[in-house]
Formats: C-alpha cells, structure tokens, sequence
C-alpha cells in the first residue's frame, strides 16, 4: 500500500520528516519498506517583489533593497544592478542551498548576516545561480504575474518535492490500507486530532429515492448498500493534482469520475464503484432498482476489463431488474462501465461480507483493490463518509448536480464490540508497570471509548473500523504497541527446566554425526520433494504425491535418502568432483497398505578414491569398496554402544544394489547397503563403484546401550594359535564364529581372521579362511597342554560344524 | 697357535684394522662371527690350547681371553658408532611436505548454525522437541488460531498432498507447539529445529523447503520481558556481543502480543543495513492455549522462531539459498 507524505500531513499534524516518520510508523507495526523521494527541487527558493533598492552605505558595487515576501519584508544586501523596485526576483532564503552547479563541488549553504555592517536576510538570484539558464549577468527578473511568496518551483510550474511511502499492511488491520486510517494511527502516537476534510453537499437535485430504490436480497452478504446519484456530469480528464497524486500511488488515472471513487477509496479504505445510471434497467421511467443478490445458477458476466465469467454459486452480485451490473465488492461490469457519454451517475459505496468476496475472487481469480480490502473487512460506518466525499469530488470535477439524500440500505446497523480490561493483566503479560490511567488513555488516543472504569479494570467500546479487536488481550497489545516494546525491560532467562523424550534422541543424532564426519564424511542436506522417476530408483515403494506440485521435477516426497544421496553424486561428478564421501540424516516418506508412513533415516554413500591424493609412490589408495562402507557403520554402531548387530546377505533386494546386505538387531531389520547396480550408476554419469546404505536411526538410537564398565587389564601373557582352513562357499564368517562359541573353548580370548583367499591350489566352489585364536587365563600363565587341548576342541568343533578341513 | 704366541699384538692390530674398516654393521656382523662365532678365530685358538704342554697352558689361556675381551670390545664400539652413524638421515627432510591425510569430512553449515543455536537455548534449560513434516490442517493452522480462509492455507502457499483427508507439508514448526502441549501439561520449554515447506519457486533467496528454529516457553507469569531477555541472550551467542535488537510490533495469528525482531551490528552494516529483520515473536495467544486445553487465566507463554537459512547466510555471507541444497562439496568443504 502506497501513500505520500504530503498527502498525510493533510489529515493529521506531526512534525518528523520522512525518515523519521517511516521509522515511527515501523515501530509501531505498520512496516515501511520502501521509502522514495518524488518531483521537487527549488526547496527555499521564493518570488519575492522588490520594494526599494538604495546604495550600500560602506560599498559602492553593493545596493541594499527592502523586498516582500508576501508575509513580510526583507532587507537583502544584492550586487545586480538590472532590477528597479516592482521587479519580481527569485530570493533564496537563509539555511538553504544553492541548486549544486554541475562541478562547482559542494553545494554553498545561504547564510543571514551582516555584508560590509549592513544586514542581509537571503540572497536574490541569478537565472544561473539556480541553474535555469546560461544567464550570470543580474538577477532573474520573473514575470509579473508572479506572486510574492510563491515558491520558485511552483512559479516555474513544479510540483514540490513529496515523498512516497512504500508499506506493508498486516491482514489483522484493514483500516490501515488508507490514508485517513495511517493519519489516525500517528494522531494516536503525537495526541493529535485526525483532520477530515469538510464534506458539505450541495445537493441540489430531486431526492434520489425518487429515482433510485435498493433492495438487499440477504443482509448477512451485504451489511450495508448506499447509492448516490450525481446528474449532468461531463465526463473528462481529472484535476491535475488528482491525476498526479494517483500516479504516486501506483493507479492509473482514468477520468474525473472513476478518478475520485479510486482517491476516496485509498483516503477512507472504503472501496466506491461508479455506474452509468441510464444502462440500468428502469431508469427512464424514472425508477431504477438496484438489487443485491446472490448470482444465478449458470449465470455468466462480463466484468469492464471485458473478460467473461461463469459465476460461482453464491456470489454477490449487484443488478438491476433485468441483469447483473457488478461483481459485489470485487468489479464493475463492462454494461454499466463509467464512459466519455456517460450523463448520470449512480455512486455505489457498500460493504460485503469478506469470506463471500474472498471465495468469489479467488474461484474466478480476480483480485483488485476492492477486493482486497473486502476481505480483510471493512467498516460499515465508513460507508456514508466516503460516499458523501466521493460525491463532492465528483460534482466538483465534473460539474454534476447531486441528487438530494442516500438510497441507503443499512438493515441492522452492528453495536460496537465491548470489551473489558484488566489492568493488572497487561502488566502481567508485558513485565512492565503501566498504571492504569495510562492504560486507558493509550486506548482512547486509538479511538477507543471508555464505558466503565473500576479500580481493577474498564470497559472500552471498539470503534467500528478495528475489525480486530475481539478479546482482552487485543487490548493489551494496543497498550504495548503503543506503549513502546523498546520500553519493555528485558527479564534475564529464567524458568522450568525443559523436558521432551527427542531430547536425548537429538543427542544420539550429534553423536552419529561427529562419528561419521570423523571418519571423513561430508553430511547433506537434500530436496526432499523429488521426481516420481527419481523417487523409483528403489522399487517396490508407494510413493506420496502432492496434490498441486510446483514441477514434474519436484512432484513427490522422497521414500528413500538414497535418491537424494545419487543426486548429489552425481551433481559433483559432473562437476569434476569423483571423490565423494557423504551421508545424510532426514525424513522418508511412502504409503504402506495406503497408510502414510513418515520414518527418520540416516544414509550414507562412498564413491572414488579411499584416500586423497599423496606424494609418495605407494599406491594403497585404490576406489571405497563395500567394506569401507560397512567398516564406517560398525565404527558407528560401536562408538554408538548398540550390540548385536548382524549383516547378512538378502536374498531378493528392492534396493538398487548389485546385492544387498542386511543389518539387523535380534529380528528387527534396521538398515541396508550394498554397491549401487553399475547400470545405474552409469546412467548417473556415475563410473566408479558407488557404495550405498541406508539406516533407521529411531530404531538403531533405540539400540543405545550407552552403560560402560571397566575390565581389568590382563596381567598373564596369551598364546596364539593359527588356523587355516577350507570351507564351502556358502560357509560365512559368522557361522565359523558361531561355531567357534558353540565349542565353548577354554581361556579363548579373542579370534581375528586375518585371510581369505580364493584361486591357486583352493578347489572351485571352496575358500580358505585364516583366524588368529588368542588364549590367556585371567590369573595364571597357561601351560603349552593346556593351549592345545582348548584349541583342538574348537578345531573339531570347526571340522564337525561346518565341515572345515583344516590345513 | 705359534705365530699368535709370538705376538698377540699383531693378532689385536690385525683384528683392529678390519674392524675400522667396516663401514656398516652388516659387515661388522661378518668379522664378529670370523673372530668370536663358534668357527671364529678366537674360538679356534681356544680349542688348540689343549695341543700345549700342560704347564702352559693357564699362560696361553689368559692371553687368548684377553685377545678376546678387546677384541669383543673394539666390535661393541665399533658398532655404537656405526649404530649413531646410521641413525643419521641421509637428506634434510622437506617440512613444507603436504603430510598424509585421511579424508576430512564436515557438518552441512545448517546443522552447524542449528547445533549453535541448540547449545546456547539448552544452556538455557529448553529441551530439544521434534515433530512430524506431514502434518493435518488442524495442528498447521486449525489450532494455531488460523482462520479457515486464510491465504496461508492457500493451495498456492502450501503443499498438500494428494488424496482426501488435505494433509499437508507443515509451513513452519509451530504444529509441533501444539502436538507437545496436546501431550504434556505445562511447564514447557522446548526447542523445535525442523525442515518445512512453502509452495514457492526456487531462486536465490527461495527454496520449496527450508529449516526453521523455534522456542516455546509456558510458564506461570511468563511476561514480554522474558522474550526479551532470552532473546537477547541467544543472539548474542549467535551473532556477537556488539548485536543490537529491536523489537517491532507484528502480526501472528497464533501470538498475541506479536513482534519481529530486528537485529543491528558489524554484519548488517556491512551489507548497507541499519536493522534487519531475523525472527518473528510474541506471547501465545489465549485461543491456542484453549485449543490445547491449558488455561490462560493461569498460564501465560511466549514463543519464537527464525529461518535458519538466513541466519546462516548472514552469518557465512552466502548469497544463494539454493546452495544448500545443491550439496556441492567444494561448497560444502568450506564450512
């Protein structure tokens, strides 16, 4: 919403300049963003008429003259010579500056003071010195026309400098989308009174009811229907202050009529509408009827921008007998448009119910400065003011003859809300001391009217145009508000201890982040709205749609981090970046038997190099392999203290992996990895193996044990045994090492596999598995027997378990 | 055995002379075994004394232990000294060398600005809450006081999802307000970190989803004055010492009093601002906390909340919002 600063000092007295009065403004809730100088120049510079001119006592190229201002006289001391006393001259006067001449640096500020002993209060002007013409010898001598007193912009036909207000309107405050409403806040800040300007009508026509009647279909759609007619306009260009005002603002000027229901509107908030009388139905037998009803099924209109539309059910619409004639508080229609033959006018100003305006603007898309202002809610008591305003500009320009009276259609006129306040609830809410008096006179200065005063509390009455005044603390923050939040004092942090079970939850999460950055991973964040093809590199999922996405590229909710990690790998491969090492904490989303299921996982991705590049010859770098990937996760389930996890290989994957390893704690599956199918991969621009994984981290967290206990070092030497071995293939690790806890062998401390090698001398469809066995008693050095007889229950265990032939 | 008992001397320089010759320990490890090993020459001497008559034998052993003791004895120094020798580098070692790494990796610079703002808040005593990213109109809007018709909950700002029952991609993290005073009876002090949604266009300063930061307080007596004062607090660790804050009167629908908080200092003039506006505000409004069964006669609360990816484009200088998510580790390597 734009207003100008000149156009408010009309309304209400305050004396800060622009930048002081935005800074006002902004504290007090009403934001100015933007804040632009317009037009001027000449600031200081007056005509001035010279009344006598005689020598300088003490210097002979000097003269002294006695000019007039229009208030009063001067004394100028002036070294021209080409003006006589009746000679009308441009006067800056003290304070000001000379208009800067293009390289004459800075700008020469006119000071009162004495020249030679002898006074001067400002100084007369050459033509150049003010940079109107080449002209340097003498004054300027204006045109006898001009007066004295008269600012030198407006004398060269200048309009002087104003300033617009860029502001941002919160939808709680319908009143501040006008000038009178902006001008009513500042009286309340300075307790100053509003200025209005006086509305007195000459209506020197017939009554109007003898030639318009309004009937309102459904008074809970439209509170309040006035109509005014103004006869014999002439239809023209509006007053040049009007169509320069308008254009500050941002509206196009029209004509004299449309023109001033546009002003009225931004001055009151009141939106006006202007309809050719003789297009209604009626008028020629000297009686049109206009009707508020709700839109007919199937009915169409074509509104004055000449865009047809199919009504909506329940729209409100103003007609006459025979059709429609507007779009109730949204826009007029092209049939009863305001044109250059227009003879009569018939001025609406109403006020309709703002959820009925809203629906209709937005199913029909229409939204215009009427509409908005619906519905934000508008004030029925306006409604006559600005009528009655809008009726004087338009006789004024136009050169009507306004019909006597209002068709006035006001059913059930509201009662003003009623509201009480506690006096000591303000205090309580705020944490300030604002005696009670003060309370209350903050409320009146908005135009509140106090009904009831007791010591603990009062009764205010809300005045019609504060639509968001509803409850107690409505009240106090007017009082804040207006009080000043910077006056507030600031309470040091106090308070309960706070308690949530994500508490401990987000510390888990910390933990696995600074585990997982340790061990050289990079965390991201992704989109989580991706393409339904993106969203499929898992198969089998369900995926969740939006109902209206922004894009085909951003159309569902990610099912998986994995898409989003690929993503990302490919973004920096194909930015020259192969070497990536990254992980990602966040929300999936699917639909399982056609329930939504939101779960919190935490996914990890390798790819290029294992190290980064060094200097040296040993080439012990080679690509991240899966069991980068799996030691990375084991790291982190040990450093988290969850026990017990088991990895095994899936059989079938809807996963997009070569083969899918599974996590799992007891019978719960927690998480997945695997290397990323290298067609895939390669679609991707992905060309070196991409390793994947992916967890949930509310049920692996849920696995903490995060209890430790001390063991006491050992203070016996262990002996160690070696054992190689050829199994099946389908033989795993884990079942040699359950093998090996089934043998329960004695003092057995520790094995390490150390080897496994497939190839030379191993028979197809076999390999051969090397492991360490470390034995030691608690208390004593074992004896060599000892070693050996615990050591040959877990090798026959080995042969008999799982067919090992020991080598 | 004869020349030797001529002169034992010239066996000492003999044996001396090859071991100052030795110019590693390798080849000193070689004439050890050639005079003292079990075929060495000393040991050969020893064997032959049992050749002598008897009565010479005690003469002859004692001198050849004695060869033997120095001779020992020139290897052990010979060896300290070729020990010293070797220990010594061959080249001076280049210092300026890039030492050998392990990849390094990094907090995505959101987490680091959130984790920043979670410590200072729970040195505080909030707690850390979180809360679902789908949510239903009534925990978004319905209960946070947002009428019906509001163009927030237009199909325009928000995501809805496909499907009957209008769930939608919550718009800020303030339904999680409402789900944990649904659970708990205050007091409550938590702390809401989440991802949310806007339907608007990705550019530079937007982005679909984004991260935003919110804290909530109820409390008997809570008062503007203690937003005021924990607000200060947290944006003094966030933003510096020097930070100024001023709070402008605004509109929530689900807060009452309602601010924006404005902050100034070093950084904002930088970027040719007086005053820039970090958060948004207020004291709980009565009807939210009827809606979630508390009593306003008794319980008074504020909350507060901020975009975490503006705090950290101010605080890191990052102009394009869409940097974030773009996940490019030459950006991200900078944090």
């Amino acid at each position: 919403m734009k207003i100008t600063y000149n156009w408010l000092a009309q309304y209400v007295d305050f004396d800060w300049p622009p930048e002081e009065l935005s800074e006002r403004l902004t504290m007090l809730g009403l934001e100015v963003e933007k804040l632009e100088r317009v037009g001027g120049g000449y600031e200081g510079v007056i005509t001035v008429e010279v009344l006598s001119r005689d020598p300088h006592p003490n210097a002979d190229r000097l003269s002294v003259c006695r000019v007039s201002d229009g208030k009063g006289e001067r004394q100028i001391v002036c070294g021209a010579t080409n003006f006589k006393p009746g000679d009308k001259v441009p006067l800056i006067l003290p304070g000001n500056a000379l208009p800067a001449s293009s390289g004459s640096g800075k700008p020469l500020v006119i000071k009162a003071g004495k020249i030679r002993g002898v006074v001067s209060d400002g100084m007369l002007c050459s033509g150049k010195e003010l940079g109107v013409s080449e002209d340097a010898d003498g004054l300027m001598i204006l045109d006898s026309k001009a007066q004295a007193g008269q600012p030198f912009a407006d004398y060269l036909g200048i309009e002087s400098a104003d300033y617009v207000l860029d502001l941002e309107v919160t939808p709680n405050r319908p009143d501040w989308n006008s000038v009178i409403g902006i001008a009513r806040e500042i009286g309340a800040l300075t307790g100053g009174n509003l200025k209005l300007p006086a509305v007195e009508l000459e209506e020197t026509g017939d009554p109007v009811a003898e030639r318009v009647c309004v009937r309102i279909e459904d008074a809970a759609l439209c509170p309040r229907y006035s109509a005014r007619l103004i006869r014999n306009v002439k239809v023209g260009p509006s007053p040049s202050w009007m169509r320069s005002l308008l254009e500050k603002i941002g509206i196009r000027s029209i004509n004299n009529v449309v023109d001033a229901t546009n002003f009225v509107m931004m001055e009151t908030g009141q939106p006006l509408h202007a309809f050719d009388y003789r297009q209604l139905a009626g008028w020629k037998n000297g009686k049109a009827i206009i009707l508020v009803r709700k839109a007919r099924d199937g009915e169409s209109f074509v509104t004055l921008d000449g865009q047809k539309h199919q009504l909506p059910r329940g729209a409100i619409v103003i007609a006459d007998e025979e059709k429609a004639l507007a779009l109730g508080g949204i826009m007029g229609g092209l049939n009863s448009e305001i044109s250059e033959s227009t003879q009569d006018v018939l001025l609406e100003s109403a006020c309709f119910l703002s959820q009925n305006v809203r629906s209709t603007s937005k199913k029909l898309g229409i939204r215009t400065d009427a509409s908005y202002r619906f519905e934000r809610g508008a004030d029925p008591e306006i409604v006559d003011w600005a009528s009655r305003r809008a009726s004087c500009l338009i006789c004024e320009a136009s050169g009507g003859v306004l019909q006597a009276g209002a068709a006035d259609a006001y059913p059930n006129p509201p009662s003003p809300t009623r509201i009480s306040l506690r006096y000591e609830k303000t205090n309580r809410l705020l944490g300030v001391e604002i005696p009670r008096k003060e309370q209350a006179s903050l409320l009146q200065r908005l135009g509140l009217r106090q009904d009831a005063d007791s010591e603990n509390s009062g009764e205010f009455l809300v005045p019609s145009f504060r639509v968001d005044l509803k409850r107690e603390v409505d009240l106090i923050e007017e009082v804040a508000r207006l009080y000043g939040a910077d006056r507030i004092p600031a309470t040091p942090p106090r308070g309960t201890v706070g308690r949530h079970e994500h508490d401990k939850l987000h510390d888990g999460l910390t933990l696995a982040r600074q585990i997982l950055v340790g061990q050289g991973l990079h965390e991201i964040q992704a989109q989580t709205l991706i393409s339904d093809q993106a969203a499929g590199i898992p198969r089998g999922l369900e995926l969740v749609a939006l109902e209206h996405p922004l894009s085909s590229d951003m159309n569902s909710l990610r099912p998986s981090l994995l898409p989003c990690l690929v993503e990302a790998l490919r973004h920096n491969a194909n930015r020259g970046v192969a070497d990536a090492a990254l992980f990602e904490m966040g929300s999936v989303f699917c639909l399982r038997n056609g329930q939504l299921v939101e779960e919190e996982r935490l996914a990890l991705a390798l790819t290029g190099s294992r190290l980064p590049l060094f200097w040296t010859k040993e080439k012990e770098t080679g690509d991240f392999d899966l069991f980068d990937l799996k030691g990375r996760l084991e790291l982190l389930l040990e450093a988290l203290g969850v026990r017990g996890a088991q990895w095994r290989r899936a059989e079938s994957s809807e996963a997009p992996f070569v083969e899918e390893g599974r996590l799992s704690i007891g019978k719960q599956v927690i998480g997945r990895l695997g290397q990323l199918r290298p067609l895939l991969a390669a679609q991707l621009d992905l060309k070196r193996p991409v390793l994947l994984a992916e967890l949930d981290w509310k049920l692996l967290l849920a696995r903490r044990c995060a209890g430790k206990s001390f063991q006491a070092l050992p203070m016996f030497p262990s002996a160690r045994r070696d054992a190689a071995m050829l199994v099946d293939e389908s033989i795993s690790h884990a079942d040699v090492l359950r093998a090996v806890k089934k043998a329960k062998p004695d003092f057995l401390q520790t094995v390490e596999l150390f080897d496994v090698f497939r190839g030379k001398g191993i028979p197809e469809g076999k390999k051969s598995l090397a492991y360490a066995f470390v034995y030691r008693h608690r208390r004593r050095t074992l004896k060599d027997e000892e070693v050996a007889a615990a050591h040959a229950k877990v090798i026959r265990r080995l042969q008999n378990e799982i067919a090992a032939e020991i080598r | 055995m004869v020349e030797f008992a001529k002169d034992p001397q010239a066996f000492i320089r003999n044996a001396q002379q090859e071991v100052e010759a030795a110019a590693d320990l390798s080849r000193l490890q070689k004439i050890r075994v050639k005079y003292l090993g079990s075929k060495g020459a000393i040991t050969g001497l020893l064997r032959q004394l049992g050749q002598l008559p008897k009565e010479e034998r005690p003469a002859a052993g004692k001198a050849i232990h004695k060869v033997r003791d120095a001779v020992g004895k020139m290897i052990d120094e010979r060896r300290r000294a070729l020990e010293i020798q070797s220990s010594k580098p061959t080249h001076p070692t280049d210092f300026s060398l890039p030492g050998r790494r392990l990849g390094r990796g990094g907090l995505h610079p959101l987490t680091r600005v959130t984790e920043e703002i979670v410590r200072s808040f729970r040195r505080l005593g909030f707690a850390v809450a979180a809360g679902p990213e789908v949510e239903d109109e009534y925990h978004c809007f319905d209960a946070l006081n947002t009428p019906v018709d509001h163009p927030a909950r237009d199909a325009q700002d928000t995501f809805y999802l496909a499907g009957k029952e209008r769930r939608l991609l919550r718009t800020h993290t303030s339904s999680v307000q409402i789900r944990v005073m649904e659970k708990h009876p205050p007091p409550i002090r938590i702390l809401v970190p989440g991802r949310v949604y806007r339907r608007d266009t990705a550019d530079a300063t937007h982005n679909p989803t984004f991260h935003q930061i919110e804290g909530l307080y109820v409390d008997r007596n809570v008062t503007v004055g203690d937003l005021k004062g924990t607000v200060a607090f947290v944006f003094r660790d966030l933003l510096g010492k020097e930070v100024r804050l001023r709070f402008r009167p605004h509109y929530f629908s689900y807060t009452e009093p309602s601010f924006e908080i404005d902050f100034s200092s070093p950084l904002t003039r930088k970027m040719g601002k007086e005053w820039l506006e970090i958060a948004g505000c207020g004291m709980v409004h009565p009807q939210v906390f009827e809606n979630v069964g508390y009593d306003p006669e008794v319980w008074s609360g504020w909350a507060f909340g901020f975009g975490i990816e503006r705090i950290a484009m101010i605080v890191y200088g990052i102009d394009d919002i869409r940097l974030f998510y773009e996940n490019d580790l030459r950006f991200l390597r900078q944090f």
